[in-house]
């Protein structure tokens, strides 16, 4: 696609102006997707525990690690691997809950001190990798192909970017069946509206909350197969989950949806104004965006409105 | 005493001043901010431009340091802390890394990223201690005086005190602006002590470590948060060797700080109250 | 609290007054007759390590620290400094320079040492992070009162550790890095204890410039430089400046967060659009693979990367096949048969390709020039051997013969090497003056 003319006429500009639009939109589309998959985990540990897990990205890192390690010393199928890591980070994901947080919450009902033992998780876990594996970002083998594909001329993508697309919309379709259509869906919706009435109700809490952390951490770990391979493997790699967790605030805590489309939401907002402005000030607007959203509308897009009677 | 040792209270002093602010927004008022890091990056930052560029005094600078974060902590206070509990915590979040991040890019000024060097080392042992000292002494008289009554108002029913005709808005106002004098004093005196600042030595990191050691210390006990900052610090200095380590022993500090003992060392009690008479139990 | 107002009012102008402050002293004017500091030699607290090869702390992360201080009876070893990125973004660079000065100072040990002495390496890892930088070198000087510093490779390092060597009066050898700041501050002025063996920016943004107009006819230029580094922003400036002079325009000039941004499709797009044909590359190794391998992924076959010596080996695992047909102008061709001695040690001694090579290189040099101007000097002084140092002409070291410029603390008239990234590894390509 080199040597293309710089655009002279004004059509030719404003025909500029659009295929830039039409491939950072691409580009915002994959991006939120990733996001999506990060921020719908983070979303559902919330709507059960009322707290913001800051350790979801240490689930991501375990996920790329066990993946790594499987693909490159067991010499697996990307496949196999991929299953081995998610439920890898699924099993750390219980961990965490039963080693940090259920102690917490057996004894006080104050979330800002699982808050604050979940940061602590989150420090743990990085740096056990750094230890582990070293500092050294690691290039996981290609194992998703990652071929420009052409849309009518008009913008190109990776194959990648669609199957992390599709994979995205496979994995929360699966979610959403799971909520939807089984007994423990069913329990932790219910959770998720009062967990204590669903407790009186006869629902097994801890177990129910130990399924809820593994399937946050089943995810995570999808999202972070698909970060390390696109971006390489490193132990901060699980940083950008504090943007899954704008999205998840601006699309509404607890709220799953809000959740997706709060994060293709910031992707495109990412996207487009790095394409249109400057890519410095990416981070700006995903912030102020978050700001601005607890200003106007605190509970977010789909976010459950909460007022209290005095 | 060597210079490294001097080095260490001096780091003490800087992060306690920052603490026994952040413990009075958090501990005294009930505001929980995860975002106070950007109000020591404040501070630092106008006190290394006007003494490296302007050649202003120190002491004036540090204090004019302590003024910008005030200015903005007023500015973005009013609309925000309309918000409350974890809303808020969310928000200042939000607020602390926009606020490191235009500073990150507001590279004519700041030199961005990159960092700023070259600050003249003016933070020697007797100003920090000195700082420190009549910083303590204002706070412990601030928290028993009738505004720490009413912080204390505010953060134990916030609804009946407003009932009961405390201005809590203007409260809580009042005690992020003080919050974040100290923060910017003490991110002044950080850049005095180490010659270089960066954006990104007040990330989430550094703000969730001043929240963390105010929890640790307990909530509600200023002399906790000295305490709590003391450990804190000393852990992190003296393992600095073996960083890796050092990182994973502070995380775990955190967990197990929190799983065994949330309410923290000394509670919501004073230590000179814990001498008098260790084993009172509140009633109720 | 009327008490306490006054109290600080009185203390505040107490503070205002010029005070006979315990200031460490400012850098002496470079005449100044050589102190008897109680720096030298003997008295050296008892730290000493038996100089034998520390086994290869290859991958571990932990291999910052040194030993801690048994007092040995002993004081008879010379310490360098040596600050290095073990972990981090630059560990690849970090790691093999660590490596090469550890060759180095073996083989300076097994010739007899500096001075009859041992030469002993202290390293401390910073991460690839300023603070951790500033911070080691205070304590390199003040605990392990090492006489010199060689490291770090990064420009932006160096300039915020300038401050401090030069007030402690320490010298540190800058291995790669190219900014001129690190060695002349913005008036002008030279830094007394900042060196550097490496060519710098101004002439590595000509070689780029040139090479790009000149050699490979491509007139219509996109940068993609890193707004957190000082190696990147300079190189650019210089890149541009010269470019312009050969008269190629530049038609994209974008910007990102280096160590934070992963993705670069955005500005891709934009300099896609743009119609650039070539596209400079002024970073460290690890984001320019992540760029080429997404220009590709966007499609963008027929543009080509020219970058500086931020090149790294380890990029491969990363780029893969975008990378092929690059340019990199550099310090060093890992074809030159003067360094082959050195490749053949080195994988000897660590079981392991010296594939950073330049920074293994320039790494291993450092050592032997330090070495040198330590015997130059006489005495373990860090003052004399800055003297020592500034005043090194003519020195014939293992990938080229330095002579320092007085002014600058720049090395003269180094040549540059384009490598260009064929069939897996950077191959020599040509050497340019412009």
């Amino acid at each position: 696609m080199g040597g293309r003319r710089p655009p002279s006429s004004i059509r030719e500009r404003g025909d500029l102006y659009l295929a830039t639009l039409i491939q950072q939109i691409i580009n915002g589309l994959s991006l939120g997707s990733v996001y999506a998959l990060i921020a719908v985990g983070y979303s559902l540990v919330y709507s059960i525990l009322l707290f913001s897990n800051f350790a979801h990205g240490g689930f991501l890192v375990i996920g790329g690690y066990i993946c790594y390690a499987a693909l490159r010393t067991l010499d697996m199928g990307i496949w196999m691997a991929g299953a081995i890591s998610l439920f890898g980070a699924g099993v750390a994901a219980i961990l965490t809950e039963r080693l940090a947080y259920r102690p917490i919450r057996e004894r006080t009902n104050v979330t800002l001190y699982l808050l604050i033992a979940s940061m602590g998780m989150s420090i743990v876990i990085e740096n056990i990798f750094v230890i582990v594996a070293g500092g050294r970002f690691r290039a996981l083998p290609p194992v998703i192909p990652t071929s420009p594909v052409n849309f009518f001329g008009l913008a190109t993508t990776s194959a990648f970017d669609l199957l992390s697309l599709v994979s995205a919309v496979v994995f929360l379709g699966a979610l959403q069946l799971f909520l939807s259509k089984t007994r423990w869906g069913l329990a932790i919706r219910a959770a998720a509206y009062d967990l204590r009435t669903a407790g009186l109700m006869g629902v097994n809490v801890n177990r129910l909350i130990s399924i809820v952390f593994f399937v946050a951490g089943a995810l995570a770990a999808v999202g972070g197969i698909f970060l390390s391979v696109r971006y390489t493997l490193y132990p901060q790699l699980g940083v950008i989950t504090i943007k899954a967790f704008v999205a998840a605030v601006i699309g509404g805590l607890g709220s799953l949806p809000g959740a997706v489309v709060g994060s293709l939401i910031l992707g495109l907002a990412e996207m487009l104004t790095a394409g249109f402005i400057s890519s410095q000030m990416r981070d700006l607007v995903v912030f102020s965006l978050l700001v601005v959203t607890l200003l106007v509308k605190p509970t977010g897009l789909f976010g459950k409105s909460v007022s209290e009677k005095v | 005493m060597s210079g490294y040792a001097e080095g260490i209270i001096i780091l003490l002093c800087i992060n306690a001043i920052a603490a026994m602010g952040v413990s009075l927004l958090t501990g005294f008022t009930g505001i929980f901010s995860l975002g106070h890091a950007a109000y020591m990056a404040l501070g630092a930052y106008t006190a290394a431009i006007l003494t490296v560029q302007h050649s202003v005094h120190f002491f004036p600078a540090i204090l004019l340091g302590g003024a910008v974060a005030v200015a903005v902590a007023f500015f973005i206070g009013v609309p925000t802390l309309k918000l409350m509990g974890d809303y808020y915590a969310i928000a200042s979040i939000g607020l602390g890394e926009a606020i490191r991040l235009i500073l990150e890019n507001w590279q004519s000024v700041t030199r961005g990223a990159r960092g700023y060097p070259g600050i003249d080392p003016y933070t020697t042992f007797p100003i920090a201690l000195g700082f420190f000292i009549i910083l303590a002494i204002l706070m412990f008289n601030l928290i028993n005086s009738r505004f720490g009554r009413a912080c204390k108002a505010c953060r134990d029913d916030y609804i009946a005190s407003s009932l009961l005709g405390f201005n809590t808005a203007r409260i809580r106002v009042a005690s992020l602006m003080i919050s974040a004098f100290y923060c910017g004093v003490a991110g002044a005196l950080l850049g005095g002590f180490l010659s270089f600042i960066q954006p990104v030595m007040f990330d989430m990191l550094k703000s969730t470590e001043l929240t963390a050691v105010v929890v640790f210390g307990g909530l509600g006990s200023m002399s906790g948060c000295i305490l709590g900052t003391a450990v804190i610090t000393l852990v992190t200095e003296l393992f600095r060797p073996i960083s890796q380590y050092r990182m994973l022993i502070y995380g775990a500090v955190l967990v197990i700080i929190m799983v065994l003992r949330p309410e923290g060392i000394m509670g919501n009690r004073e230590l000179l109250s814990w001498i008098k008479d260790p084993f009172r139990r509140r009633a109720g | 609290m009327i008490a306490l107002v006054v109290l600080v009012v009185v203390a505040g102008y107490y503070m205002m007054q010029p005070q006979p402050t315990p200031q460490p002293p400012k850098e002496e004017p470079v005449k100044e007759a050589p102190s008897p500091t109680p720096e030298t030699p003997k008295a050296e607290e008892p730290k000493a390590e038996e100089p034998k090869s520390e086994e290869p702390k290859a991958e571990a992360p932990k291999a910052e620290e040194p030993k801690p201080e048994e007092p040995k009876a002993s004081g008879d070893t010379v310490k360098i400094g040596y600050l290095a990125a073990l972990t981090g973004d630059w560990a690849a660079y970090g790691q093999t320079e660590e490596k090469a000065a550890r060759l180095a100072v073996d083989e300076i040990n097994a010739k007899g040492g500096v001075l009859g002495k041992k030469m002993e390496l202290v390293v401390y890892d910073f991460r690839t992070r300023a603070e951790d930088a500033v911070n080691a070198v205070r304590r390199m000087i003040e605990e392990d009162k090492v006489v010199a510093i060689v490291g770090a490779n990064g420009s932006g390092i160096n300039i915020a550790t300038a401050p401090i060597v030069n007030r402690l009066g320490v010298s540190q050898i800058g291995t790669v890095s190219t900014n001129p700041l690190v060695t002349v501050d913005e008036k002008g002025e030279v830094r007394p204890f900042s060196f550097r063996i490496c060519f710098t920016d101004p002439y590595q943004g000509k070689l780029i410039a040139f090479f790009a107009a000149k050699e490979l006819k491509k007139m219509k230029a996109a940068i993609l430089y890193d707004v957190g580094n000082d190696y990147s922003q300079g190189l650019r400036e210089f890149f541009m400046k010269s470019y312009a002079e050969y008269e190629g325009e530049v038609v994209a000039d974008l910007g990102f967060r280096g160590g934070a941004d992963v993705d670069f499709r955005a500005q891709l797009t934009e300099i896609r659009d743009k119609g650039a044909d070539v596209l400079v590359l002024p970073n460290m190794g690890k984001e320019m693979a992540l760029i080429m391998k997404q220009a590709r992924e966007l499609g963008m076959n027929e543009i080509v990367f020219v970058g500086g010596d931020g090149y790294g080996e380890f990029m491969w695992e990363i780029a893969g096949d975008a990378m092929e047909g690059s340019y990199w102008i550099n310090h060093v061709a890992p074809e030159d048969p003067a360094m082959q001695p050195f490749f053949a040690a080195y994988k000897e001694k660590w079981d392991d390709e010296c594939k950073e090579f330049v920074n293994g290189v320039l790494g291993y040099d450092s050592i032997h020039w330090v070495a040198d101007a330590i015997a130059r000097a006489g005495q373990a002084d860090p003052k004399l051997i800055r003297d020592a140092l500034e005043a090194t002409k003519e020195l014939k070291l293992h990938h080229a013969t330095i002579t320092m410029d007085p002014k600058t603390h720049n090395p003269v008239d180094k040549d540059g090497v384009v490598l260009i990234a064929k069939d897996g590894k950077g191959q020599f390509f040509t050497k340019i003056k412009p």
